[in-house]
């Protein structure tokens, strides 16, 4: 992203410049996302595109009226999707920490694991999506546990770098001072394996949309994939890129959701997040003295 | 025997006495595995038979040999469709990192193309270039695009500042800056994007078959899975992960040849190199 920085208690003169540049700049990327968006409706109606297959910017937002509001048959399909995402999620990046820290904590585990982990890794997860659809039969079941195969490894991997890159000094000083292991892992290692584990955390969640996405498609039946393929297939472009564009507004509020909920966590390593954490500890101090 | 080769000797028993319990357990796995099917203790359709499996491997790799077609149609799709989506991402990465004005009209772009789950184009795709090898190079483009867009510019940008001021006060020209500073500062970020980048490629790929195709894994897989032959289907499986594997250690490969400074024992080949050059111009 492009942020332009106000420069800190300057004088007024400074700021509204640095604000005016900013009113301009916005206003270009305005003027030119509204060319683009003009010129492809242009070239829809003179003929140089075929409707039919890139539908106009027009009919986009037509679309976006009829399934949100006359129909509103969206919203039922989306919560499927979003209610198989939350479980898939949860239940996958809950498994991934947790053998990830056993596995991040056992060396001889680790030495017994690493092979499959790799061959593992190099496998399209997103392939297994028809074996466990055969073996666990047409349903949720088999769409949650596609989406939970999906997302256990970014927080499983993430997980096991964090336990294993543990500080020997902060270590050997826990130790020295006669931590037990429960101690070392709850104050030290999960504290410092944190950042490490959003990250993969953050992953998993575009993973989980995607495993979703995958298992509608191959099932057919409910959720937005489903609802994406049923419009394309009636070449019903329209409707199918006002769904798809709903999954870009999604994408970009999980984004800035787990951007959120890192900065709450793992608050020290943020700026803000530490003065703000400290300074609720010297108001707590002061009120007890 | 001299000392080295003793030594070498004791490192190789070593690597092999470490190598055998993972040989054992993983054949108490599969023992144990294919002895719980056979005595009916797990369902033999759902999960097949070790046995069983590499039976199925048997027969499509070798006496039908079926697999070998659709093996290099998906070989082909991820690869093609990788070259695609990395051209166009290095070409897009190097431009906005020359001018800062397109780079900041481009980026917009570049995250709400990142935002939008690239497989919920898949049925678009598939509409536009057809049910062919086509739609699947351009999913397999589409999902490569941004991981290498990211990193590659991420390294052209991010250039030690000391260095370039080394750079600028001996007079590089702009062109010099860019091929003897950036470029080479941004390989090592740039081949990071490269790899995740070949694996999303393989995914688009396979999603694409799975959505509408006639060759591929990604057919074969779901056909046999949805005729319940779950030791074909699984076998089907193992060759994508070939596949995964060849990629991988492929750009691992080149990663270390071209990025090789960042290898102590290939940095120090390079340095020799270079040395015998320079003492051999300098003798004549």
């Amino acid at each position: 992203m492009v942020a332009i920085q106000s420069p800190d208690a300057a004088t007024g003169n400074a700021t509204d410049a640095a604000r005016q540049l900013r009113n301009r700049r916005i206003a270009t990327h305005l003027g030119i996302f509204l060319a683009i968006v003009l010129s492809w409706e242009i070239a829809s109606r003179a003929g140089w595109l075929d409707p039919l297959f890139y539908p106009r910017p027009s009919a986009i937002l037509q679309s976006f009226w009829l399934i949100y509001v006359v129909n509103g048959n969206v919203w039922y399909h989306l919560g499927v999707t979003m209610s198989l995402v939350f479980a898939g999620f949860v239940g996958g990046s809950v498994l991934g920490i947790v053998l990830g820290s056993l596995v991040g904590l056992n060396g001889t585990l680790r030495r017994f694991l690493k092979p499959y982990v790799i061959v593992l890794e190099a496998t399209p997860r997103i392939a297994v999506a028809p074996l466990l659809i055969a073996a666990l039969g047409f349903g949720v079941t088999s769409k949650i546990a596609i989406i939970m195969l999906v997302c256990f490894f970014a927080p499983f991997i993430n997980t096991l770098s964090g336990v294993m890159n543990v500080n020997q000094d902060k270590l050997e000083l826990f130790r020295a001072m006669g931590a037990s292991k429960w101690q070392i892992l709850r104050k030290l290692v999960l504290p410092d394996a944190i950042p490490v584990i959003m990250a993969g955390e953050r992953l998993a969640l575009t993973a989980a949309l995607s495993g979703a996405l995958v298992a509608e498609f191959i099932q057919r039946d409910q959720g937005i994939g489903s609802l994406i393929l049923v419009y394309t297939r009636n070449l019903n472009m329209a409707s199918a890129f006002a769904c798809i564009f709903t999954l870009t507004l999604l994408g970009f509020l999980i984004f800035r959701g787990m951007e959120v909920l890192d900065r709450t966590i793992a608050y020290w390593k943020h700026e803000e997040g530490r003065t703000r954490v400290s300074a609720r500890r010297r108001k707590a101090m002061e009120g007890q003295s | 025997m001299t000392n080295a080769t003793l030594a070498n000797d004791a490192r190789i028993l070593d690597r092999i006495i470490r190598f055998v319990p993972h040989v054992v357990l993983l054949g108490l796995l599969i023992g144990a595995w294919e002895l719980g099917a056979r005595t009916g203790l797990i369902t033999s359709i759902m999960i097949p038979r070790p046995s069983a499996i590499g039976g199925a491997i048997v027969k499509l790799y070798v006496t039908e040999g079926t697999i070998w077609r659709h093996f290099f149609v998906t070989l082909t799709e991820a690869v093609v469709g990788f070259a695609i989506g990395a051209s166009v991402a290095i070409g897009l990465a190097v431009a906005s990192s020359l001018s800062e004005v397109f780079k900041r009209y481009v980026i917009p772009y570049a995250i709400v193309l990142n935002v939008t789950p690239g497989i919920a184009l898949t049925p678009v795709v598939i509409a536009w270039f057809g049910y062919g090898m086509g739609s699947k190079m351009a999913l397999a483009a589409i999902l490569c695009f941004f991981p290498i867009f990211v990193n590659t510019l991420t390294g052209l940008v991010q250039v030690d500042e000391d260095r370039e001021d080394l750079f600028t006060s001996l007079g590089a020209s702009r062109a010099q800056i860019f091929a003897k500073l950036r470029v080479p500062s941004a390989l090592p970020l740039m081949f990071a994007g490269l790899k995740i980048g070949l694996t999303t490629a393989l995914i688009g790929a396979v999603v694409a078959e799975f959505a509408q195709a006639t060759d591929g894994v990604g057919v074969l897989m779901s056909r046999f899975s949805f005729q319940l032959d779950m030791a074909s289907s699984i076998a089907t499986l193992l060759s994508m992960t070939v596949i995964g594997l060849m990629l991988f250690y492929t750009m691992e490969f080149l990663d270390d040849r071209i990025v090789f400074w960042r290898r102590e024992s290939r940095r120090a080949a390079a340095s020799r190199a270079a040395a015998r050059t320079w003492s051999g111009q300098a003798g004549k």
